[in-house]
């Protein structure tokens, strides 16, 4: 459903980010990023929904190139990609409900929206997308009010909003406690079985990414230089990802 | 070339600074001795022991600009001509503000009508005065609504993380910056005398002299309050493929509408203070009142004005103060 063709990213400072990346994503899959800080997972998923240009190479979507998409046809594309991010980009001083139905907006057409409430249709399936992320009580609460994990949640549900094919998560669990990491993670995972929904996820824990994971892709200086079965990655493979000093960190 | 660059601007500076010691010098001694003619153009000779100095590699502009402190700021002569330049400015000061302390302890009777005014105001002009105190606080009510719309339209136009990085983007982002800056720099007071003939004396010509300077000052606080957005939600709502107005209501508008009317109740507070010195010049209002009983030594009427402004002023800035503390915990 993804093909990633010598993709390359230069940045105005001359940092050469991606060095031609070749992948290929199947429907369905649960494609784990690992790689040090500065490796170039964040410029490559934000590359695929071009919030980042890419310098050059083919990102092909359902057979859609989105490297040349004109700003309909890419916003066309972006409602199929969920994103999530590592500092769950909510808007805070808003209610849980509001921003999950920002998910939405991107089937608005025109601005009459601006003065209408939200379509009821449209507020039930934001009450399904916060029940399906165990948040069906915080619907009227403000963001700001809520724990990391909870708003990762929130961030889940407003993806889940766009009928997305294909979700990015940006190391959606950095900024979490270990405990707090797992259960989102499981409800990435339970939205890749159950509902199909592609998933390409950077990470840090090799744990995490051998529980929920069916690929790993590991990127280093902005080259892949591992991609292969999850459970295939051992200790030797984690140190030629991460350098020599590095120890796994068990996260259960 | 970035040595040589460095070399040419400490060089610079050595002689700017010596021709500036030379002019105080010269200064203090026509002041005192004065001696026949002019002496002022002998300050020129500066540049002479700027070279000198400069050459030796022991001066203000090496110390500073260069870097070079290979000597301890009390053995070097650089250091010791930038404390120099800072006495001689205090000393020169002193004379040009003609300061006396001989005065100040010696003539307090001169003031007593006024302090005397003071502490017995005339209240049997309370409630006309009350009336020109309301003027003023409507008129900077009026002023800052008034400057909010132009303030929040510009804003947005001399923010540069909203203003795209091309030709048209960087140079309306310049032009609204530069005009804000240049109506900001000239005083309120400014304006008041300005439109005071343009409108006529009274509390109008006022309203207008604080709104021009309340949108160039607004303008600045808004867009810096623009530029300080968290871009993760403007890049969360671009991610869902929303077009580039729901990007702006849902991403940005959010966080800066709390900051806002906070900056905005803030100038209002400012405006109350700004609309009595307004009102001195012909901008109506309880200012206008201070200046007619001035004129008129009736020091009792100036007595209630004076506690009438300092109350005012102390409760705008206690609720001003409350409400921002308000909107500003997010």
């Amino acid at each position: 459903m993804l093909k990633i063709k010598s993709l390359h990213k230069y940045y105005a400072d001359g940092t050469h980010a991606l060095k031609g990346i070749d992948l290929d994503v199947k429907a369905g899959e649960f494609v784990i990023l690992l790689g040090l800080s500065g490796s170039g997972k964040s410029t490559l998923l934000r590359c695929l929904n071009r919030l980042i240009e890419p310098s050059s190479g083919e990102i092909v979507f359902n057979d859609q190139h989105v490297e040349t998409a004109r700003s309909k046809e890419l916003r066309r594309i972006r409602h199929r990609i969920g994103m999530i991010f590592q500092q769950f980009n909510l808007i805070r001083n808003l209610s849980v409900l509001t921003n999950v139905l920002t998910g939405r907006l991107g089937y608005q057409d025109g601005l009459g929206a601006l003065f209408l409430p939200w379509k009821r249709a449209e507020v039930e399936r934001a009450q399904t997308a916060l029940k399906r992320v165990g948040l069906s009580d915080y619907a009227r609460r403000q963001v700001r009010n809520l724990s990391g994990g909870q708003q990762q949640r929130v961030a889940i549900a407003r993806a889940l909003m766009q009928e997305p094919q294909l979700i990015l998560a940006d190391e959606p669990v950095a900024s979490l406690d270990p405990a707090t990491a797992d259960t989102v993670m499981r409800y990435l995972g339970e939205l890749n079985r159950n509902d199909g929904i592609t998933v390409i996820c950077s990470l840090h824990f090799l744990s995490l990414a051998r529980k929920y994971g069916s690929r790993v892709v590991a990127l280093k200086d902005g080259q892949i230089v591992y991609d292969g079965d999850p459970k295939t990655v051992d200790n030797e493979r984690f140190r030629s990802i991460y350098g020599e000093d590095a120890e796994e960190v068990e996260i259960r | 070339m970035k040595g040589q660059k460095k070399r040419t601007q400490a060089m610079g500076l050595d002689i700017l600074l010596w021709i500036y010691l030379g002019g105080c010098i010269t200064y203090l001694v026509q002041k005192w001795f004065q001696p026949s003619g002019d002496i002022w153009y002998y300050a020129l000779f500066g540049w002479i022991p700027a070279v000198v100095f400069n050459a030796i590699g022991d001066s203000p502009g090496t110390r500073t600009i260069m870097g070079r402190k290979e000597l301890s700021w009390f053995r070097s002569i650089g250091s010791w001509t930038i404390i120099l330049s800072v006495v001689l400015t205090f000393v020169v000061g002193w004379v040009l503000v003609e300061i006396d302390p001989y005065k100040f302890f010696t003539r307090a009777g001169n003031a007593q009508h006024i302090v005397s005014g003071i502490f017995q105001p005339n209240l049997s002009l309370l409630m006309p005065l009350l009336k020109a105190l309301a003027e003023t606080i409507y008129l900077a009510f009026l002023a800052t609504v008034f400057a909010i719309p132009f303030a929040f339209g510009f804003s947005f136009l001399a923010s540069r993380n909203l203003m795209p990085r091309t030709w048209l983007g960087n140079s309306v982002y310049l032009l609204v910056r530069t005009i804000a800056t240049v109506f900001r720099s000239v005083e309120a007071i400014v304006w008041a005398i300005i439109f005071s003939v343009w409108v006529g004396i009274g509390p109008f010509a006022g309203m207008l002299a604080l709104m021009i300077h309340s949108v160039a000052a607004l303008t600045k606080l808004y867009s810096e309050q623009i530029e300080n957005i968290d871009p993760g939600p403007v890049e969360a709502i671009k991610a869902t493929g929303s077009g580039g107005f729901w990007v702006w209501w849902y991403a940005v508008i959010p966080q800066i509408l709390s900051p806002f009317l906070a900056f905005t109740i803030y100038r209002w507070d400012i405006n109350v203070r700004m609309a009595t010195i307004v009102g001195f010049v012909g901008g109506g209002g309880i200012g206008l009142a201070l200046q007619q009983q001035q004129q008129m030594l009736a020091w009792r009427n100036v007595g209630v004005i004076i506690w009438l402004i300092a109350l005012t002023v102390w409760l705008m800035d206690l609720v001003s103060g409350k409400v921002r503390a308000k909107l500003l915990d997010i």
